[in-house]
Parts: C-alpha cells; sequence; structure tokens
C-alpha cells in the first residue's frame, strides 16, 4: 500500500490528471446546474490533454526543426511534434463541443427560465 | 483516378455542407435539391467503389504523400466499403423523407439543417474510413457535435434531450480520446496497421490494458451499449422526427463499426482470440444489451421510444454476432448491422409518418385511430417480420448466421440471449398489432389528406429492402466473406 502511495507520489503530472479528471466527473455527477455540468465536462477534457501534453516531455530537446542540414540527426534532441498537434486538434474538438453545449444550455434558459435540472425536469412533467 | 474514391465520397458531402450556406443564400428552397443531388451522387460513387475495391483489392488512401505511419491513412477495405454504401443510401432516404416534413419553423435556419445533415454524412464517412485511431476521434466528434445541434434543432423538449446526449457523449469521447494516449504511450504510433504489428509483444502492459478499456467504455457510450443506453431513448424519441431515421440508423452502428475495427484490426484475430478475454467480454455485454433492451422496449408506450429501445436490444445481437471469434458469426453480425440500420430507418420512417400524418405519438393512439392506411400497416407488418427475424426477411438471415457462428464457437448463452431477444421483440410487437387491430371504444377523428410522395417512397425502399436483403442474403453474406472478413480470423 505505501508503496503504492509511493510510486505514485512519483509521477505527479499523472496524479494531477487522475485529479482534474476525478474533479471534472464529480461536478458533472453531482451539480445539477447545467452551466456546472458543462465546466465539469470542460474539466474532463482539459485533464485528457494535460495527460497528453505529460507523456510528451522530453527533457533538454528543442522545437523539431534540423539544426543542420549535414550532421546526423539526433532524435533525442528534438521534440516530438505529434502529440502536440494531437493536443490542438483536442483543443479545437473540445471549443465545439463547450460552444454547442452553451448555446443548448441558452436556449433551454430561454425556453424555461431556469438552468437548474430539477426545475426543469418539474416543469417536463 | 479509381484510388481517389475515398477521399471524393468525404468531400463530395463536406464541401455541398460548407457551401450551402453561400449558394443558398438568396434561394432557401435550393438546399433541399442540392441535398438530395449530392447525396445520390454519394450513393453512386461508393458502389463505384464497393466494385472497385471487390475487383481491384483494397485502397490506402495516403493523404499528401506521406505514407503510414508518419503521414494520416484512409483505408478503403471491403467492410469499410460496404458499410458506405449502407451510409450513403440511408442518408440520401433520410433527406428525401425530410423534405415534406423539416420542422416549418426554422425559416432562415433550414439552410444549416441542412448544412449539418451533409456534415454529419461527411463525418460518417469519415468514420468508417479511418486508418489511424486519431482521426476516428476527430471524425466521431464532429458528428457527434452535428448530432447534438440536429437533435436539439426543433426546441422545447428536444434541448434537454440534446444537452444530457452532449455531456455523455463528450464523456465518452474524453474517455476515448484517453484510451487512445495510453495505446500512443506504449507504441508510439496511431496508426492502426503499424500498431498491430506492435501490440503482440506488449500484452503485458498496463497500459495497454488501460486503454482498451477507456476506449471500450467510450465507445460503448456512444454506441448506447446497455449500462450506457440512457441518453438514446430521450434524445431520439424528442428529436425532430425528420432526424430520428438518419441518427437511430447510423450514428449507432458506425460506433459499432469502430469497435469492431479496434478488435480485429488493432489487435490482430489470433490474439484477440486465443490471447485476452475481450471477445468474452463484449459477447456477454452484447447478451446483457439483447435481453435488457428487449425487455425495456415491452414497457414503453410511446412509439419511438418502443422503436429506440428495440434498436438498443439490437445492437446486442450484432456485437454477440461479432464476438464468437469464427468467420459465420463476425459475418452474420456484420450482415445483421446492415439489416438492423434499414430496419431502424424504416421504424423510425413510420413513426414519423404517423405523427405528420395523423398526429399519433402513442401505440394506444394508433388503436384508436379508425381508418388505416394500407402504407403504414403494410410497412408495418413487413418490419416487424424484419425485427421478430421471420423468413424471407433479412433479419431472419442474419439471426441464422449469428446462432450458426455461436453454436460452432460452442457458446450456448449467446444462442439463448439472440432467441430470447426475439421472442422479446415478438412481444412488442404483438402488444403493437394487438393495440393497431383492436376495435376500441372512442375512435381519434383525425382529418388526413393524401399521404405525401415522399413518405410513400421512403416506406416502400425500406421495406422492400428488407426483403430483399433477406433474398439475396446467401450473395451478400458470401461477399462479406470474401472480402470483408478482418486478417487472421
Amino acid at each position: 500500500m505505501v508503496d503504492a502511495i509511493l510510486a505514485v507520489l512519483q509521477r505527479p503530472s499523472f496524479l494531477t490528471f487522475v485529479i482534474l479528471f476525478l474533479w471534472g466527473f464529480y461536478i458533472m455527477v453531482t451539480r445539477y446546474n447545467l452551466v456546472k455540468k458543462l465546466i465539469g465536462m470542460y474539466l474532463v477534457q482539459t485533464s485528457v490533454i494535460f495527460f497528453l501534453v505529460s507523456i510528451s516531455v522530453k527533457k533538454g530537446a528543442t522545437v523539431p526543426v534540423l539544426l543542420s542540414t549535414t550532421d546526423p540527426v539526433i532524435a533525442a534532441s528534438y521534440a516530438n511534434p505529434l502529440p502536440h498537434v494531437l493536443t490542438l486538434t483536442a483543443i479545437v474538438v473540445g471549443v465545439a463541443t463547450t460552444g454547442v453545449g452553451l448555446a443548448l444550455c441558452a436556449a433551454i434558459y430561454q425556453k424555461y427560465g431556469s438552468l437548474d435540472e430539477q426545475e426543469i425536469l418539474e416543469r417536463l412533467e | 483516378m479509381s484510388h481517389q474514391l475515398p477521399a471524393i465520397l468525404f468531400l463530395l458531402p463536406l464541401f455541398a455542407a460548407i457551401s450551402m450556406p453561400v449558394v443558398c443564400l438568396k434561394h432557401r428552397q435550393w438546399s433541399y435539391s442540392i441535398s438530395v443531388a449530392v447525396l445520390a451522387a454519394m450513393v453512386l460513387v461508393s458502389i463505384l467503389n464497393l466494385h472497385n475495391v471487390i475487383h481491384h483489392g483494397e485502397i490506402r488512401y495516403v493523404f499528401s504523400g506521406w505514407t503510414a505511419p508518419l503521414g494520416i491513412e484512409w483505408v478503403a477495405d471491403g467492410l469499410a466499403s460496404v458499410i458506405l454504401v449502407l451510409v450513403s443510401v440511408l442518408g440520401l432516404l433520410g433527406v428525401v423523407f425530410t423534405g415534406s416534413t423539416s420542422p416549418k419553423d426554422l425559416g432562415g435556419r433550414i439552410i444549416h439543417y441542412y448544412t449539418l445533415i451533409l456534415l454529419l454524412v461527411s463525418a460518417l464517412t469519415g468514420i468508417v474510413f479511418a486508418g489511424d485511431l486519431f482521426n476516428l476521434f476527430v471524425f466521431l466528434e464532429v458528428a457527434a457535435i452535428s448530432s447534438y445541434a440536429l437533435i436539439g434543432v426543433a426546441g422545447g423538449r428536444a434541448l434537454f434531450a440534446a444537452f444530457r446526449y452532449l455531456i455523455l457523449g463528450t464523456l465518452g469521447a474524453s474517455l476515448y480520446l484517453l484510451g487512445v494516449s495510453y495505446l500512443y504511450a506504449v507504441t508510439g504510433t496511431l496508426n492502426m496497421s503499424d500498431m498491430v504489428d506492435k501490440l503482440p509483444f506488449l500484452l503485458s502492459s498496463k497500459a495497454v490494458v488501460g486503454g482498451l478499456i477507456f476506449m471500450f467504455i467510450g465507445l460503448g457510450i456512444k454506441m448506447a451499449l446497455v449500462p450506457f443506453h440512457s441518453w438514446l431513448p430521450d434524445a431520439y424519441t424528442h428529436a425532430p422526427e425528420s432526424i430520428s431515421p438518419i441518427l437511430a440508423s447510423l450514428v449507432t452502428k458506425v460506433a459499432i463499426l469502430a469497435w469492431i475495427r479496434i478488435i480485429y484490426w488493432v489487435f490482430n484475430a489470433s490474439i484477440v482470440i486465443n490471447d485476452i478475454p475481450i471477445l468474452l467480454l463484449v459477447s456477454v455485454l452484447g447478451t446483457l444489451a439483447a435481453v435488457i433492451g428487449g425487455g425495456l422496449a415491452l414497457a414503453q408506450g410511446n412509439l419511438k421510444r418502443l422503436f429506440a429501445y428495440g434498436g438498443i436490444s439490437h445492437i446486442g445481437i450484432i456485437l454477440i454476432g461479432i464476438s464468437q471469434g469464427n468467420q459465420t458469426g463476425f459475418a452474420g453480425g456484420v450482415f445483421y448491422l446492415l439489416n438492423d440500420a434499414v430496419m431502424q430507418a424504416g421504424l423510425f420512417f413510420l413513426a414519423g409518418m404517423a405523427f405528420y400524418q395523423y398526429g399519433i405519438r402513442t401505440i394506444d393512439d394508433l388503436g384508436r385511430l379508425g381508418k388505416h392506411s394500407p402504407w403504414l400497416t403494410g410497412s408495418l407488418i413487413v418490419m416487424a417480420l424484419g425485427m421478430i427475424g421471420l423468413p424471407p426477411t433479412g433479419g431472419f438471415f442474419g439471426k441464422w448466421y449469428i446462432i450458426l457462428g455461436a453454436l460452432e464457437a460452442g457458446n450456448y448463452v449467446s444462442v439463448a440471449a439472440v432467441l430470447l431477444s426475439t421472442l422479446l421483440t415478438l412481444a412488442y410487437f404483438v402488444k403493437l398489432f394487438e393495440a393497431l387491430f383492436r376495435q376500441p371504444a372512442t375512435q381519434l377523428n383525425v382529418q388526413s389528406g393524401d399521404i405525401p410522395f415522399s413518405f410513400k417512397l421512403t416506406l416502400g425502399i425500406t421495406s422492400a429492402a428488407i426483403i430483399i436483403l433477406g433474398l439475396f442474403s446467401a450473395p451478400i453474406v458470401q461477399l462479406l466473406l470474401d472480402h470483408a472478413m478482418p486478417p487472421g480470423l
């Protein structure tokens, strides 16, 4: 048990990811306010993006542009651009989803005059 | 030219979707004609593509000259081409049906409505062809975002259903992305055909197992597998009548295709059968979905909700088919997927027509309808035969091959589950017909005009397709066995 905890503490970025993810999930499940649910959803998305960035960290590496065309290429001195590109795409997807979610929230508020899930469900009955 | 077909298939609806707000700025009514023309062209190209793939083998489409694993790759193999014909045909039928039913109060937004439908079809094309896991995620999200907007387009109760779908769907997508990043961290590649070479040596890694589980839960939410199905009935019931057929027949089925790809193409068949118990998991989940979905359907009074739960149980039957780990079961599962997509489209066309023509939404109202339209009753009978699985419909042959596959694998629980789910389907259709044919005390007084041509056309084609898929089941299954089998199965 102690070993497991110590092993987790060795990976602070992974621990941060787990906390962020569960925090977002908790907000999504427990809050009745629709905008708060969206905030939780965004936290979940961001935690996954954080995870993608954290696994691509490379100490002492530089941007992936060749320093010289004549020297042999040493892969260890360049950062891998792929996870960063994935991250950018995932951010765009997240922004689009949040936009649609907020638009739905606005329409729900206009229709029912409330953003509280319980109140809306009462009005639906 | 022929190797460009996958890109053409994707770009046709995408370009039409992007250019529609400009082209139709002055002439709103053009948006319908353009959508029908583009999707009809897509049907022709997809059939051409299928023909081409059968005769010349699979196409690996490479973007801007960067070959895999460095570049992005699309794979148009037999399975993808068959599913794509289905996507384009049902997309076209859905838009034709939409023509006379599109929500009247949309006004100028009707252009955006068709834009979203075309965007949905192009995203589904992307999912079908995607050769790497991250591309799959992006197209899943494009498809999902278009579906959220399309469900909420009519306002009212649909808004809340769409919001719930959005929250759950995004959670699913995040879990899928998390799974992909686990697998990427272990293998260093995203390309499916590159990953299949690397994974056999990494099976002891916990990250592979964790990634796989996250991806499965994520896609499970997208396909409305039973513990995660709660978003589907609400979303499909309250969605506009013209949208439910497209969503019900295509979105969940394409998520199943993504699952099939991950099981059999990212992990190869021999690993899946011998080394990891993933097929057992899929088969258990499929069994649960088939039985619980059928049981819940029995309790529904609303037509669209009944059909939505029916769809949930049939997702289970498809999964039982593909999880048998032999060719017969796999071909049966894919064949049943084709049938189920057609039947779901037909059933939701029927529910849409019942609402637009007679204003009825529940089974009881259907019974109180005094005079029946032969179109309504006739197509309902054909679709019921297909859903229950009586010969000569395609539903019968799909279940037949699935049961043969399960017997071959010695998996008797699966056989029992298919049979039990068939009985439950029979039970809820008996309930439906009992309501339809009894003589009620009170009759609804509905004034209905002639049935519009587009209703007759879509109902006629789907009903005929259910029978035709049954009559030609042998050549279709043979085609699947010859060209759509995963490597090594």
